[in-house]
């Protein structure tokens, strides 16, 4: 309940802020829904806290030519109220209605959903399905990695000590399909199983991105299992095996939510419920 | 106009909605925070506690260990309801002296001028342990391999056998028998508000605000624990954000706390933060293992089995009630006349169990109402017949183990509450519904249960010189609108605007005496008491009021405000005014109203949906119930609300769990509290016709009557979903996935 | 602006359109400071995991929970508890009381501050967006029926 001593920064810029992070032993301060908490389970005790909040610089939705840009910071009822997410980033729209709770969402951002890799956590599935480009910036410099590159394990990524996730580039997917699928025990927890579908359908499957949380020690696509279902007709058949198939690929944790075999049954039946709902509706 | 029945709003929400509510963590006074250091293990000896580096933190003023605080006595159980001489216990002291005996078990006392800092220091107290084997279950505790208390040379703290009739004979008549074994897991009854105390001792004079059910046993407790005359010890009540019988507990933490700031000359407070919430009082954990014998027309003629209950390490306040009381209710409302029941409450090395709610009443209609309807599935007979055939159709009623309940008409109300809540007609759609492929339930379940215990209760009623009138009540409302209702009777017995009263409880020095709020007695015994002195206070205006228009009192008439006798009127308050200004200054009475249990009963419906996760919805709760007189409809419907949403959490959502290494192994996050998306639509009524108690305010009880009953009720809508069988709670989503 | 770890920090937050000055810890949270250090008690704390919302208040006109606030992430904030009133009551405050929506009353500052807030995004929202709307505020005591009355009863009052 009650935090360790830590020191706290103020940056007067990024460049400040970044230049602070060389330190050690310094955690960025987001939204701070998990951060706090853990801190206040002393979970986590860093020396110094870097308050990003005040770089208003982080914090933006840029509509570009194929993709939208957003700002680390951007919070998720921001991204909820915003009309360009809504229109061309659907699946992220969604998701981000499901975190948490109202209260969550007015603080909570993107760039600390994905840089904090909860494996129940609902963004970072959402980022692999779009296979989204994330901006890491530090003094050395900026670089980009991709999704699929970034998460490396429960709450471990390809960030480093010395870097800020500054900006998420997800692509406008025009003339898809989409859902974000959340099981929950009860009304604002965490994922017990998610799934982030996106799909493009005509005659047969065009394109199709399937990631899910809650199953794995970090969001999971199922890349090449994707493959059967790739310009493949839809059926009923064809979904119903591949929702077997995907559910062979994982070994989600046992805790209090469910057991591994019962999260597997959920994975399964999601699976089959949200192809069926999305894709034979499409078709 | 009048008041009782009425759904009359509550006296005292103005502060409550502006944030002006002073719960104990709010009151503002200067005093030293503590905090505790905790077992990490669920048994261990302790070998040295080295308090140096903690000492060291800015602001620490004090660590005690078990050495530094002496008391008298050790915290005993609650000898008004339970016979110490029927159990194995040792009274508890306020912090480990040998042994730690459950994760969380408080080792030492952490004081301080910052709670920061308290909180710094807890994690530099050193504590050298030595770790011991531990018991995690109850079932393996009756082995009596590993003891939880070598002193007492058995786990074993109570086995005895309760009898009715002869079940040897009952068995041998029977066409049929089945086992059952039902089990109510382990639950935490977290109110809102964690609890926490402050104490200052000045001058020999303790003051305590204590977040409690019961300021007068509280304060009794503690000049024993201590040794220090009652007559110097003042516990006050401030609001209490609710307590579901979980605040009846007086913890070791508390007379650590206590006598820290007897040590120091000053004022010392706690609030537990919610994980220790979760520790300080957990509920229910036992199971039933027997046989029912029957006739194949679904009369159950016997009952025979063992019940085992987990007491956790030690034994609390309120934790040996359960043992006794469930094999008394098992009968319920049912014609069974022969059973045998053999209730052993065991220790285990996990956190101690106290009364959740419904104390031993959830876990007896649990139990007999799974009974009903899997003797009912057997034969192929449906919930309401078999509850038909076996209802007890004369009251009063002894059962075979000497409970004598008093009026109802439980048959009566069976078909009466079948046919409002449309159950039929919900069984129906449900049908139709898994005819479509949805997994729909429907689950009744009825309920006697037992409430309004006595003995007794205080009441006090004073008209103040402007004819304003003070109640001063022994009942401890925290919630539930009790002090509403008291209200309301008085203001029906005066005969006064119900604006004219105050209803004040809770402070030892104020009110004389009083057993408290829990059991479901308020608008029995407190209510009840207050009435009396009412009509006591009454007289004596009417004897003023005589003495007004100078007349025998036998000649003053009274309504509504106005005293008349040939013609002449004064009014009550010219009769107050009056009254103070006579030779006998004062009209006030005072009592102690003698009472004893009363029973309620009622039947509730559920409607559950599971879908292709396992995840469970009560989508409705209905509910119609003999409560006796309603005092007031809308508290009343209130308590059926919560107790009801606690019952989904009982049978769907909430699980203490305990890991194998004797520790919570969930924190509020994952004790899953139903929120208002898993909280039913309700539907409340009272019977057309109801039974009235023998208290004088005619009320049964209805503040745990949902939870009693509503865990049975949504189990059985699960089992009508699923085609499973369930005799457990909570069932768990991987139990309903297909 | 650089606070070592030991030090303390100077902080401006304007509450209930009050602005104080005070020198805080960086690890204080919001909740303590509001309570213990400006004595406004009505913000209540009900949990360790920011799952009961009983601590609910609003920083710049939206809803969060002070429990999962540094106080200095509210330096230069206007934050508004359940004491924020003019001395009458609101709406909502009236609604809960006419509707029976609190019992024991520890969730009902956090709850009226989520609905007041929830009110303010959407002026007339169903029965599930209510239930969804507060679904980060926990009651134990009232199950939530009345709690929707209350705030359906609100909505209607306001647009009157």
């Amino acid at each position: 309940m009650y935090p360790p001593e830590f020191g706290y920064y103020k940056p007067e810029s990024l460049a400040d802020a970044l230049d602070f992070l060389k330190g050690g032993s310094v955690k960025p301060l987001a939204g701070g829904q998990s951060l706090i908490p853990m801190l206040k389970f002393r979970i986590l005790q860093p020396k110094f806290i870097l308050d990003l909040n005040p770089l208003k610089e982080l914090s933006y939705i840029k509509p570009e030519e194929n993709t939208v840009k957003i700002g680390a910071l951007t919070r998720y009822s921001e991204m909820v109220k915003s009309g360009i997410v809504r229109r061309d980033l659907p699946l992220l729209h969604e998701a981000s209605g499901k975190v948490g709770d109202m209260q969550v969402r007015n603080m909570g951002t993107i760039g600390g959903s994905l840089s904090n890799a909860d494996p129940s956590a609902d963004l970072p599935a959402v980022a692999l399905a779009y296979d989204a480009k994330i901006k890491l910036i530090s003094t050395q410099g900026e670089r980009v990695v991709e999704a699929r590159d970034f998460f490396k394990g429960p709450f471990t990524t390809e960030l480093r000590e010395d870097e800020i996730l500054s900006e998420v580039e997800l692509p406008i997917l025009k003339g898809y399909n989409h859902k974000y699928a959340k099981i929950v025990r009860r009304a604002g927890d965490y994922a017990l199983v998610g799934m982030a579908l996106l799909a493009k359908v005509g005659e047969t499957i065009e394109d199709i991105r399937i990631a899910y949380t809650g199953v794995s020690d970090k969001a999971y696509r199922p890349y090449e299992l994707e493959k059967m279902l790739l310009n493949s007709k839809p059926t009923e058949d064809l979904l119903r095996k591949f929702s077997e198939e995907v559910t062979k690929e994982v070994n989600p944790p046992s805790d209090s939510r469910g057991s591994s075999d019962y999260k597997k049954k959920v994975m399964k039946n999601l699976t089959f419920n949200v192809l069926k709902e999305v894709i034979l509706r499409a078709s | 106009m009048t008041y009782v029945g009425k759904p009359i709003k509550r006296l005292y929400d103005d502060k409550f909605v502006t944030g002006k509510s002073t719960y104990v963590d709010d009151i503002q006074i200067n005093s030293l925070y503590a905090g505790f250091v905790r077992s990490p293990y669920a048994h261990a000896r302790i070998k040295s506690i080295d308090v140096s580096d903690a000492l060291k933190v800015p602001g620490i003023v004090a660590v005690f260990t078990a050495k530094d605080l002496q008391v008298k006595e050790g915290i005993g159980i609650w000898t008004t309801y339970e016979d110490p001489k029927q159990w194995k216990f040792l009274p508890r002291r306020p912090l480990a002296e040998k042994e730690v005996k459950y994760v969380g078990d408080p080792v030492a006392i952490v004081i301080g001028t910052d709670k920061y800092n308290v909180r710094d220091a807890i994690d530099k107290v050193n504590v050298d342990y030595e770790k011991l084997p531990a018991v995690i279950k109850m079932e393996e505790a009756l082995e009596d391999k590993v003891l939880v208390h070598e002193e007492l040379k058995t786990n074993v703290a109570f086995d005895q056998t309760f009898n009715g009739g002869n079940v040897d004979e009952a068995f041998k008549n029977a066409d049929r028998k089945i086992e059952v074994e039902v089990t109510n897991n382990r639950l935490i009854p977290n109110p809102m508000e964690p609890r926490g105390i402050i104490s200052r001792y000045e001058g020999g004079f303790l003051t305590i605000w204590y977040s409690t059910q019961v300021p007068h046993t509280a304060r009794a407790e503690f000049s024993r624990v201590l040794g220090i005359p009652a007559s110097r010890i003042r516990v006050i009540m401030p609001d209490v954000g609710g307590a579901f019988g979980s605040k009846v507990n007086i913890l070791p933490e508390d007379v650590a706390v206590v006598l820290s700031s007897i040590k120091l000359g000053r004022p010392v407070r706690w609030t537990a933060t919610r994980s220790e919430e979760m520790i300080s009082s957990e509920a229910r954990h036992n199971t039933f293992k027997g046989e029912v014998a029957f006739k194949t027309d679904g009369t159950i003629l016997g009952i025979r089995g063992e019940l085992i209950v987990d007491m956790g390490a030690y034994l609390t306040y309120t934790s040996p009630i359960q043992p006794v009381i469930i094999p008394l209710m098992i009968p319920g409302p049912y014609k069974i006349q022969n059973i045998s029941v053999r209730s052993k409450a065991v220790y285990t090395n996990t956190p101690p169990i106290t009364m959740y709610r419904g104390a031993s009443r959830p876990e007896a209609t649990f139990i007999i109402e799974r009974i009903m309807s899997n003797v009912a599935d057997e034969l192929g007979i449906d919930d309401v017949t078999i509850r038909e055939r076996n209802m007890i159709t004369n009251t009063p009623y002894v059962n075979p183990l000497g409970l004598k309940y008093d009026s109802g008409d439980y048959l009566g109300l069976l078909r009466e509450g079948v046919k409002k809540l449309e159950y039929e007609k919900l069984k129906a759609w449900a049908k139709a519904m898994r005819e479509k492929g949805r997994k729909v339930g429907v689950g009744m379940a009825f309920y006697l249960e037992i409430s309004g215990f006595g003995p007794w209760e205080f009441g006090e009623v004073r008209v103040t010189e402007t004819g304003d009138v003070i109640v001063t009540t022994g009942g401890t409302p925290h919630g539930q609108g009790g002090e509403t209702g008291i209200a309301q009777v008085v203001a029906d017995e005066l005969q006064i605007d119900i604006d004219r009263i105050k209803v004040i409880w809770g402070d030892t020095e104020v009110v004389a005496s009083g057993m408290g709020t829990y059991g479901s007695r308020t608008a029995a015994a407190a209510a009840s008491a207050a009435k009396v002195a009412a009509t006591k206070v009454l007289e004596k205006m009417k004897k003023f009021a005589a003495k007004m228009l100078k007349v025998d009192v036998e000649e003053v008439k009274y309504s509504s405000g106005e005293f008349e006798a040939n013609g002449r009127k004064v009014s009550w308050n010219e009769v107050a005014e009056f009254a103070y200004k006579s030779d006998e200054p004062g009209v006030f009475e005072q009592l102690i109203l003698p009472g004893d249990v009363t029973y309620p009963y009622g039947v509730h419906i559920a409607v559950v949906e599971v879908d292709d996760y396992g995840i469970a919805k009560v989508s409705e709760y209905k509910a119609y119930d003999d409560i006796g007189v309603v005092i007031n409809p809308a508290l009343a419907e209130g308590q059926v609300h919560g107790g009801a949403t606690q019952a989904v959490g009982q049978a769907i959502l909430e699980e203490a769990i305990i890991n194998e290494e004797g520790q919570l192994a969930v924190t509020y996050a994952d004790y899953l509290i139903p929120t208002a998306v898993e909280a039913p639509k309700f539907e409340s009524y009272f019977a057309e016709k109801p039974h009235a108690s023998q208290y004088p305010s005619g009320a049964k009880g209805v503040g745990e009557a949902a939870l009693i009953v509503g865990p049975a009720a949504i189990v059985r809508a699960l089992e009508d979903a699923t085609g499973k069988r369930f005799n457990h709670t909570p069932v768990r989503p991987e139990e309903l996935i297909e | 602006m650089l606070v070592r770890p030991g030090e303390k920090v100077k902080i401006k937050v304007k509450v209930n359109g009050i602005w104080y000055e005070r020198e805080v810890e960086p690890r204080k949270l919001l909740v303590h400071f509001l309570r213990d250090d400006l004595g406004l008690t009505g913000t209540k704390i009900g949990c360790d995991t920011s799952t009961c919302g009983a601590c609910t208040v609003l920083m710049n006109g939206k809803s969060v929970k002070s429990c999962t606030l540094l106080a200095v992430q509210a330096d230069g904030a206007e934050i508004t508890t359940i004491e924020g009133g003019d001395g009458k009551l609101h709406a909502i405050q009236e609604a809960f009381k006419d509707n029976f929506a609190l019992q024991c009353g520890y969730c009902t500052p956090g709850m009226i501050m989520q609905s007041y807030y929830l009110l303010s995004e959407n002026p007339s929202p169903s029965e599930e967006e209510i239930r969804e709307g507060l679904h980060g505020n926990i009651c134990r005591c009232t199950g939530y029926q009345n709690i929707v009355k209350a705030v359906q009863d609100a909505s209607r009052r306001l647009r009157a």
